[in-house]
């Protein structure tokens, strides 16, 4: 009987040696009698703990994707700056990858003199602005934050939009006040000739032409820019008025033949009868503006050709000269206000440097896309597509006007 | 690589060690950016300063090599420590000559504008080639951090590039040259500036090598990139 009992306990310790060493969840033995009892216990516990586990499991997989799905970057640093862990956000950033690079000392990937020196330094009270390495294009800002026990979480936004305003914003101010000054100079230049000196008549008379012509230019820039401002605060043109483009096209046709005044070669191509929708002042005002550029900058006895394509799908409208033309480089910038592909020569011709700003709003606000190409020496073609949404067919209208009358 | 020595501290030397060549490959860097930015947008101001903040660059290489010799003397590094050491030797001379290309290419720029507007055209080249070789040596950097014997593998691929870069660049210079014999003298000056670009790509090489040396164990200097390859991914 004791044999029995004995071998009984045996048996059972042998059970829970077994499941000890290898703790399956669930699979705590069964046993009889006062083992039975205890399994029972072990089982209640185990269970518990189990569940326990999996909700911290569950907690923590949580953080770690509201983590990953944080729109700025963070990582977690160790005491010694080592990278712990971080986001795809980051990752994306400093051109980490969490799998390779965790347990890397974050200083040897981000190399900047200026991070290591941040990172070194005490002082982690304002964020620090770099240029990520591997994408140059990219600005960050940077912050660190240590918490816990010497634990360090870094965290960075990409602030290259804002700084991209910021910078446009500063050129703006110093370009406006660069372009008044200018003429404002002249001005009081000649005030104070006349104020000072003792002239003829016909001197002053000269001064004072001008003087208004001066006066004139200062005007034009602040037209323009109100202009501007008006494009930007006013909603988007409507879709139902309609512009008649052959009369449109006719005008700018004599507008630019006047311009010309008979120096330029002026060759007029239209096809396709279909009308706009939208705003006729802004639009004459934008493909007049495309006009007279290209005939102020060509010289004389050069070519200057209007095209007008329109089919249901879009339309164009080109301008192309035979003129100075300028170096691809400046295309991407050529719509900036006051950019000036060189600075003498469209002062010299009575350019605000606006003009292209203008057209490039008033073709946003229309949907539609301008297309440089130029090549110096050569001339330069301005484009404008129209789209399918901003056309209708001209001929249909008419008669509908017709079949009313 | 430390897996035969059980002292903390010589861990700790050897992985200081080699964030402080990082830390130098870093500042080399930022220096060769700026040199070749500075260029790009002729800004003297710019090119000055990496002139000046040469001395530094020589300054870590002289504290670096003294640190490797200590080690040495202290801890009789054996297998892939003592190949790390003798590696960090050998790219600190590399990181050194870069700086010194950097501080070539800022003086050279200066000497250009100094005279009169450089032209354009072989400038953005010459920028373009920057960028490659700027490329190369961050990539150079980030296989020596992660140990990575195969993204070294490739930057040796990319040094063909560079050089095809430089000849297309001696090309233009030529045509250039014979064009108007009045910017001879600035292209010479833009010569040299690519002729630098062009050892900054070598440069950025051999430190590839070194890393594959480190890895794998295998000295793959004026071997073919085949070999070279065969080894790295082997």
């Amino acid at each position: 009987m004791v044999v029995v009992l004995l071998l009984q306990h045996v048996k059972h310790i042998a059970l829970l040696a077994q499941w000890l060493n290898q703790p399956t969840p669930g699979k705590v033995p069964r046993g009889s009698g006062l083992w039975d009892q205890l399994f029972a216990l072990l089982y209640r516990y185990e269970r518990v703990k189990t569940r326990e586990h999996q909700q911290l499991a569950k907690t923590l997989v949580r953080f770690r994707q509201a983590g990953r799905a944080h729109p700025d970057g963070v990582v977690i640093l160790d005491a010694e700056n080592r990278i712990d862990w971080c986001n795809d956000t980051a990752e994306h950033h400093f051109d980490l990858s969490l799998d390779s690079d965790g347990g890397q000392p974050i200083a040897n990937l981000l190399r900047q003199p200026e991070f290591i020196s941040y990172i070194e330094g005490a002082d982690f009270s304002s964020p620090l602005e770099l240029r990520a390495a591997r994408t140059s294009a990219i600005i960050l800002s940077v912050q660190i934050i240590p918490y816990g026990d010497s634990q360090k979480l870094l965290l960075s936004r990409d602030v290259t939009r804002l700084e991209k305003l910021e910078s446009m914003r500063r050129d703006f101010v110093a370009n406006v006040s660069h372009e008044l000054r200018t003429p404002l100079t002249v001005l009081s230049g000649f005030l104070e000739t006349i104020r000072e000196l003792e002239l003829d008549p016909q001197r002053s008379r000269d001064y004072i032409n001008l003087m208004a012509e001066q006066s004139k230019r200062m005007q034009r820039i602040v037209d323009d820019l109100l202009t501007l401002s008006t494009l930007e605060s006013a909603p988007s043109p409507s879709l139902d008025e309609r512009i008649r483009m052959a009369p449109l096209l006719a005008r700018l046709r004599a507008d630019a033949a006047a311009l010309s005044g008979g120096k330029h070669r002026i060759v007029f191509d239209a096809a396709g009868d279909f009308d706009l929708l939208g705003s006729e002042n802004e639009i004459v005002s934008a493909l007049g503006n495309l006009v007279s550029n290209a005939i102020r900058y060509t010289p004389d006895g050069g070519e200057v050709r209007i095209n007008w394509r329109a089919s249901a799908a879009e339309a164009e409208f080109a301008v192309e000269d035979s003129g100075i033309g300028f170096a691809p480089e400046h295309i991407p910038r050529l719509t900036e206000r006051f950019y000036r592909v060189d600075r003498g020569r469209s002062r010299a011709t009575g350019g605000t440097g606006l003009g292209l700003a203008i057209v490039k709003h008033v073709l946003n606000r229309h949907q539609a896309a301008l297309e440089i190409q130029s090549e110096p020496g050569k001339g330069s073609r301005f484009a404008v597509c129209f789209p399918a949404r901003r056309l209708v067919a001209a001929a249909a209208t008419e008669t509908a006007a017709q079949d009313k009358s | 690589m430390a897996q035969e020595h059980s002292s903390k501290q010589y861990d700790i030397d050897l992985e200081t060690l080699r964030s402080r060549v990082l830390e130098m490959g870093g500042l080399v860097e930022s220096q060769i950016m700026a040199a070749i930015n500075g260029l790009a947008a002729g800004d003297t101001r710019a090119l000055d300063h990496v002139i000046v903040e040469d001395h530094r660059v020589n300054a870590m290489e002289v504290s670096i090599d003294t640190d490797c010799s200590h080690l040495i003397a202290r801890r009789q590094p054996t297998a892939g420590d003592l190949r790390m050491v003798l590696a960090v030797i050998k790219i600190v001379t590399d990181l050194e000559r870069i700086g010194d290309e950097a501080a070539k290419i800022a003086r050279m720029g200066k000497q250009g504008y100094s005279q009169s507007r450089m032209p354009r055209t072989p400038v953005a080249a010459v920028k373009h080639m920057g960028g490659i070789g700027i490329g190369m040596l961050r990539k150079a950097l980030d296989a020596l951090a992660r140990l990575d014997p195969v993204s070294a593998a490739a930057i040796v691929r990319e040094d063909f590039e560079i050089d095809e870069e430089f000849r297309s660049i001696v090309r233009q210079l030529i045509t250039f040259m014979m064009e108007d014999p009045r910017t001879i003298s600035q292209a010479l000056d833009i010569l040299w500036i690519a002729k630098a670009i062009e050892r900054i790509g070598d440069h950025a090489k051999n430190m590839a090598e070194q890393v594959i040396y480190v890895v794998k164990g295998t000295d793959v200097r004026h071997t073919t990139v085949e070999e070279l390859e065969r080894e790295a991914l082997g």
